[in-house]
């Protein structure tokens, strides 16, 4: 059982952090931004709060989606900020840093439950049509 | 579907013959109503004295869904909703080739009486009946649904 959820989310870390790597890695191509090692250190620990609080879904199934979510993310954001603190340890972090790595964490999540959601309505509206069909089959068949 | 009805008042043992290219739940329900096996339920109005009241026999046709609330089963119909004197998982068993199927911990829906599957602001999925009521699909049975209707359709 521990060792299926550490797979899950094993899987879940390599996949976002290589999404963020690459999306990274094309950003700084075409922008000209310069990043340090620091920088994806900090990246690969927010990936990992991620994978590991998005691996709590299972335990939300009779919550909204829209709660599920917005727990997800103040609880994510919460772990995030001890990262940062204790990050910032090491090596100060000014405001506009705080604030940086805050809309660098917040944005793709937000554009992702957008993403979810429109996968949610594309998904009714198709199981809406197959409903249809079955119940005009079934209609056919008993008249 | 072809129907052939031959009156012979020599025949000494009645038989029905069947003949199907896939095994629709068309075919299974002929086949149970043959055996006597037809599933129907024995609901009882839900607000009457169970002691008082009559069993009602429920064809599965007119159940909208099966809600399971404090230990107790109901079954909502057009005509009213009636006590059924089962557990929700025989019932899902019994009325699984007559389009129910479970969508969450404490309701079976009948497919072929859903109006519009509807998501909520809250993300949650909706199902809608004509009764105006609705049962939420849960996400934990989202894929057993999924699969459901895929099988319907295609033994269709």
């Amino acid at each position: 059982m521990m060792k299926n959820y550490v797979k899950k989310v094993a899987l879940g870390l390599c996949i976002s952090y290589t999404a963020v790597s690459v999306t990274g890695a094309i950003t700084n191509v075409f922008a000209g931004w310069e990043t340090n090692n620091a920088n994806v250190l900090i990246m690969f620990g927010f990936c990992l709060i991620a994978s590991i609080v998005l691996s709590f879904y299972e335990m939300f199934t009779n919550v909204s989606p829209l709660a599920m979510m917005v727990f997800q993310y103040l609880l994510a954001c919460g772990l995030c900020a001890v990262l940062l603190l204790c990050v910032s340890m090491i090596e100060p972090i000014s405001a506009r840093g705080w604030f940086e790595y805050y809309r660098s964490f917040s944005i793709p999540y937000v554009i992702l439950a957008g993403i979810y959601y429109y996968s949610i309505y594309l998904d009714t509206k198709k199981k809406n049509a197959m409903i249809k069909e079955i119940q005009q089959a079934n209609d056919e068949v008993q008249s | 579907m072809k129907l052939n009805l031959f009156e012979d008042k020599q025949i000494k043992e009645e038989h029905v013959d069947v003949y199907y290219a896939n095994m629709r739940p068309m075919i299974r329900q002929l086949i149970d109503v043959v055996n006597s096996e037809r599933p129907s339920l024995i609901g009882r109005p839900a607000d009457e004295d169970l002691d008082d009241g009559e069993g009602i026999v429920l064809d599965p046709k007119e159940i909208y869904y099966l809600d399971y609330v404090e230990r107790k089963l109901f079954a909502y119909t057009e005509e009213g909703v009636y006590r059924i004197m089962k557990t929700l998982a025989e019932c899902e068993e019994l009325l699984w080739n007559y389009g129910f199927v479970r969508v969450s911990k404490s309701d079976v829906v009948n497919v072929f009486k859903i109006r519009q599957l509807k998501p909520d602001f809250n993300m949650k999925v909706y199902a809608y009946f004509d009764n105006g009521e609705r049962i939420c699909v849960n996400r934990s049975y989202k894929k057993e649904f999924d699969e459901y209707l895929q099988r319907i359709r295609r033994m269709q």
